[in-house]
């Protein structure tokens, strides 16, 4: 931004209005929203659009070859194709293991947190910092900590008398080791939400009922939790979409094995659209995407509006 | 540094963004080696190619191997294809059926001096469809058997050259070689799978030598092969070994070869470059044997034409002049050849500056009687459906025959 | 024991509690960098942080086998560019639907809000598509403009209209009354007053963008237009053999730069994703 085109910018309400105030306002509201609006069609809605397309074709990526064919993806993801339900099944264990061990978690570190004290900033820097590191870096290190017998998470198990199992390679537990590393990876972020919603809770409260004799749990649960609910809702829904996007930590840490005991939705579009070229049964398992968050949203939204209530 | 200034500015004007439009006479060409020795070499190729085309240059590209195939086809998909391109045996099915092949027959036939006849017919299998021609081998690589010397004479075993020369190396001593050297070299395997990647991403190098040996195949004629008795035997052979004796690198563990943790292994003859630094005497010998006689296994990777490219016809022209004769003979050093010509000479038998003619010599007979894995035009589904039931195979309780005739319901609708 | 005793105990208790929760968080870092300084054969050998021989090979070994410098470059240049593209878009358009009244803004927002949560997993293929008639497939355009028009740049706008609401509006009309024109108050008023807002969408977006992971594998396919995590995620030597001691000599090349400025910088940082969390 020059100066000169300031200046002109700025000459003009002085000039005769060449619009009227109001339209004059909207048009350039329109002009500042205009290249997140035009990005957004683009990039968002369009795609959006002719996925719905795309998920009636048959459909190669090498070929390049589109036929319609109408509902015919759906039916085999729904009724057809034994993967489709194994994998929602895996992205719903993945989102019920994570979510509550998340906030749970989330929460009792901030509230171990929440109040100043010594070594309080080094706590909450180390629960943070697995939050930017990349999820392939977190990802990489994670699969060599979690190796059979010579993996560190093993040896220091053996050192307490545990007989830990080949992490990676048993479908339960390699479900497991995904779930429990992104805990540590993501919890932070829920902790520091946590900590902000305490620290606006007002102190009065908590010193009126202690001064009534309240227990510490009494406090915890008459008090600071309802006072909680709308922060947890909000954090339980994001966490919750959240966890259906996760891509790139299953890419790394277990490409969707073993046993496809770790392939969930986001991956098997993957899988199906850019591995197996079957762009036209990926879209639809896309849309189905999309609905399932779709639906999460309204649930967001609607449980928001109780949480402000 | 002056390049990435340079670099700085073209982006910083957002051009050096931009897709690099092809210069009129320059071919690109994917490779997935980005070794040194190798690309100097192919440089020279195309260096020599001025004689007759002095206008062409061609850029060599490098891209990862572990997802070449996927990003070819990102690159073909994407309308951004190169023109020739190196690629494996598993996924020739699958771009030939997509039709983005050229077909360089006419091509490479009416090169002056190319012999077409010389190219070795097994070899050419893969890469013929009657008339058509959609590749031409540059690598024809078998498996061999890479062993450590020095943990053969801890054990006080015969090495696996020595047993193969007394006609003795087949795969019950295979097993039991490995199980004494586990014994005799305690924290350390008798035998680990190709780059310890059996478990995983190279499955079908762990297992179609062994079931190659016992006289079966993974799959033919549209038919699993892998509940056949053949392969149910190969491969309860390999089970017992990795769970059993524990002479097999097991999975979830690292058993590296070439940092001398495991005392054999199957590779192919690229991978000699590593010896060098791994300090210890070694030495390469055919696979072992098995109750269907000699079966070596053979690895293939083809230089093919894109038939979207936009220069097509030059680039079949460089095809033809990448792989006759002299420049075959250039590449023999690193790629085993497919052309008879070549291999029966001398120049390739000791070719090889790490290995020794009379080990050359079973590399040699192993290319001529050899077959190329297994492939499929839907490879890449086929794989998908087999690795989870595979998974299953290799657990200590697991019931062979159970696996894998559920390997084969799993593939056969793909067959 | 007097009151204080207890309180001491019950202190020194707590924070071994949290050291021990603390574990699995610091112990990966630890790991990461010291193997990066092992032999292969060490990495799978005796586990022990210090390593017996240290191999500072590995971290010149990491730019031979792959473009390695190139790589890093591609990541900070592109995360910049990202950064640099939101900022100036997301306060625009966040400063209109703060401040400026227009019909359809109702409706917008709802649109906008709407695609905050539609993971990229959904678009990606017919982007895929797109990219491809734009004749940007292995350029780092998608890389710049899917980041910075996809979810997260309206996550950005909504951040930023979030603080502009929360600013007073005298200074502002005390702008229009010197004929400043709305691109002037923008500019000269709003954005200066928004600095750690503006600071807040610079840390978030410059992370994302360096984090990404799921457009470069799909449209990137050179070697050397490769960003860091996409490098990372296979590090291997030219027969496709992994490197682990390099893969994890470049992952702590890639990951230590990144934690230091945040051990640096962390309160800013952490508050910028609490404001992000809470807004989104």
């Amino acid at each position: 931004m020059t100066e000169t085109t300031l200046q002109q910018a700025t000459a003009r309400p002085k000039d005769a209005p060449w619009l009227s105030l109001k339209y004059r306002e909207m048009l350039e509201a329109w002009l500042f929203i205009s290249p997140t609006l035009i990005g957004f069609l683009i990039f968002f809605l369009g795609p959006l659009i002719a996925i719905v397309y795309y998920s009636m074709t048959e459909w190669n990526l090498l070929t390049q070859q589109a036929t319609f064919v109408g509902l015919d993806n759906f039916h085999d993801a729904l009724f057809v194709n034994p993967d489709f339900w194994h994998v929602v099944r895996n992205s719903v264990i993945f989102a019920l293991g994570l979510v509550p061990l998340n906030m749970a978690l989330a929460l009792s570190l901030a509230l171990a947190l929440s109040r100043p004290f010594f070594g309080v900033v080094f706590f909450r820097t180390v629960f943070f910092a697995p939050v930017i590191t990349s999820a392939i870096a977190w990802a990489i290190v994670w699969k060599f900590l979690l190796q059979g017998e010579a993996g560190a998470v093993n040896q220091m198990l053996a050192w307490v008398g545990i007989d830990g199992p080949n992490w990676l390679r048993e479908p339960n537990w390699a479900m497991a080791a995904v779930i429990v590393t992104r805990v540590i990876k993501m919890v932070g972020l829920n902790m520091i939400l946590y900590i902000a919603a305490l620290q606006a809770i007002p102190r009065d409260y908590e010193e009126a009922a202690r001064l009534e004799g309240a227990s510490r749990w009494q406090i915890f649960r008459m008090i600071i939790w309802p006072l909680l609910a709308p922060t947890t809702l909000v954090i339980m829904v994001i966490t919750t979409i959240g966890s259906f996007k996760v891509f790139d930590h299953i890419y790394q840490m277990t490409g969707g094995g073993p046993e496809n005991g770790t392939l969930v939705l986001a991956y098997y579009i993957y899988q199906q659209g850019f591995e197996f070229f079957d762009v036209g049964y990926a879209s639809a398992l896309a849309m189905i995407m999309f609905v399932i968050v779709m639906v999460l949203t309204v649930v967001q939204v609607t449980v928001r509006r109780k949480g402000m209530e | 540094m002056k390049a990435a200034r340079t670099y700085l500015t073209a982006s910083a004007l957002a051009i050096g963004l931009m897709s690099t439009s092809a210069l009129a006479e320059e071919l690109r060409f994917t490779v997935w080696s980005g070794n040194e020795a190798h690309l100097k070499m192919l440089n020279g190729i195309a260096e020599s190619f001025k004689a007759t085309h002095p206008d062409v240059t061609v850029k060599f590209e490098t891209i990862p191997p572990a997802d070449y195939t996927q990003k070819l086809t990102f690159q073909i998909a994407g309308g951004n294809p190169p023109d020739l391109g190196w690629m494996m045996e598993d996924a020739a099915p699958t771009f030939a059926k997509a039709a983005v092949l050229m077909d360089i027959g006419p091509s490479v036939k009416a090169a002056e001096g190319y012999d077409f006849g010389d190219l070795s017919q097994a070899a050419m299998g893969l890469w013929q469809d009657g008339d058509k021609v959609y590749g031409i081998p540059f690598s024809t690589s078998p498996f061999m058997i890479y062993y450590n010397k020095a943990m053969f004479d801890k054990a006080g075993l015969d090495d696996p050259l020595a047993l193969a020369a007394k006609g003795e190396w087949n795969m019950d001593k295979f097993q039991e070689v490995a199980k004494k050297l586990t014994e005799a070299n305690p924290g350390k395997w008798g035998f680990e799978f190709k780059d310890g990647e059996g478990y995983a991403s190279r499955v079908m190098h762990a297992l179609m030598p062994p079931i190659r040996a016992y006289g079966g195949d993974a799959w033919a004629n549209g038919e699993c092969g892998l509940d056949k008795p053949e392969a149910i035997a190969a491969v309860t052979q390999l089970h017992d070994m990795v769970f059993k004796d524990k002479s097999i690198v097991p999975p979830g563990e690292q058993g590296d070869y070439f940092s001398g943790n495991s005392a054999m292994t199957i590779n192919q003859i690229s991978r000699a470059s590593k010896m060098p630094e791994a300090g210890f005497a070694w030495g390469i010998a055919p696979l072992p044997a098995g109750p269907g006689g000699e079966s070596p296994v053979i690895g293939q990777a083809a230089i093919v034409v894109f038939d979207q490219g936009k220069q097509k016809d030059l680039a079949a022209e460089f095809v033809a002049h990448m792989t006759n004769k002299e420049n075959v003979a250039t590449m023999a050093q690193f790629f085993p050849p497919a052309r008879k010509s070549v291999l029966e000479t001398d120049t390739f038998i000791n070719s090889n500056k790490l290995i020794p003619a009379d080990q050359m010599k079973n590399l040699s007979a192993a290319i001529s009687a050899g077959k190329v894995l297994p492939s499929h035009e839907k490879s890449p589904q086929i794989f998908a459906a087999m690795a989870p039931r595979i998974d299953g195979l290799w657990k200590a309780d697991a019931n062979v025959e159970d696996s894998l005739k559920a390997v084969c319901a799993a593939i056969e609708p793909l067959l | 024991m007097t009151n204080r005793q207890i309180r001491i105990i019950y202190r020194t208790c707590w924070t071994l509690a949290l050291l021990i929760v603390a574990i699995p968080f610091v112990f990966p870092f630890l790991w990461m960098v010291s193997a990066g300084f092992k032999s292969v054969t060490e990495i799978f050998g005796a586990p022990s942080l210090i390593p017996r021989v240290w191999r500072f090979q590995n971290f010149v070994e990491v730019f031979t086998y792959q473009p390695f410098a190139r790589q890093y470059f591609n990541s900070i240049y592109i995360a910049l560019a990202v950064t640099a593209l939101t900022l100036v878009i997301s306060s625009l358009a966040g400063y209109a639907l703060a401040r400026m009244r227009f019909a359809g803004a109702g409706l917008l927002m709802l649109f906008l809000v709407s695609a905050l949560m539609v993971p990229e997993e959904v678009t990606i293929i017919p982007n895929f598509f797109l990219i491809k008639w734009m004749g940007l497939m292995d350029t780092h355009w998608p890389l710049i403009l899917l980041p910075t028009f996809g979810p997260h740049g309206v996550m950005a706008t909504f951040l930023m209209r979030q603080y502009f609401l929360a600013l007073p509006k005298e200074l502002e009309e005390a702008g229009r009354m010197d004929g400043l024109s709305r691109l002037g108050i923008w500019w000269r008023i709003a954005l200066p007053m928004s600095r750690p807002a503006l600071a807040a969408v610079a840390i978030i977006t410059f992370l994302f963008s360096w984090n990404l992971f799921l457009e470069p594998l799909i449209f990137l396919s050179s070697l050397e237009m490769f960003t860091l995590p996409l490098a990372l995620s296979n590090f291997t030597d030219t027969y496709g053999l992994p490197l682990w001691n390099l893969q994890l000599a470049a992952t702590t090349l890639a990951v230590v730069p990144i934690l230091i400025v945040y051990l640096i910088a962390q309160r800013q940082i952490i508050e910028s994703f609490a404001l992000s969390g809470v807004k989104g």
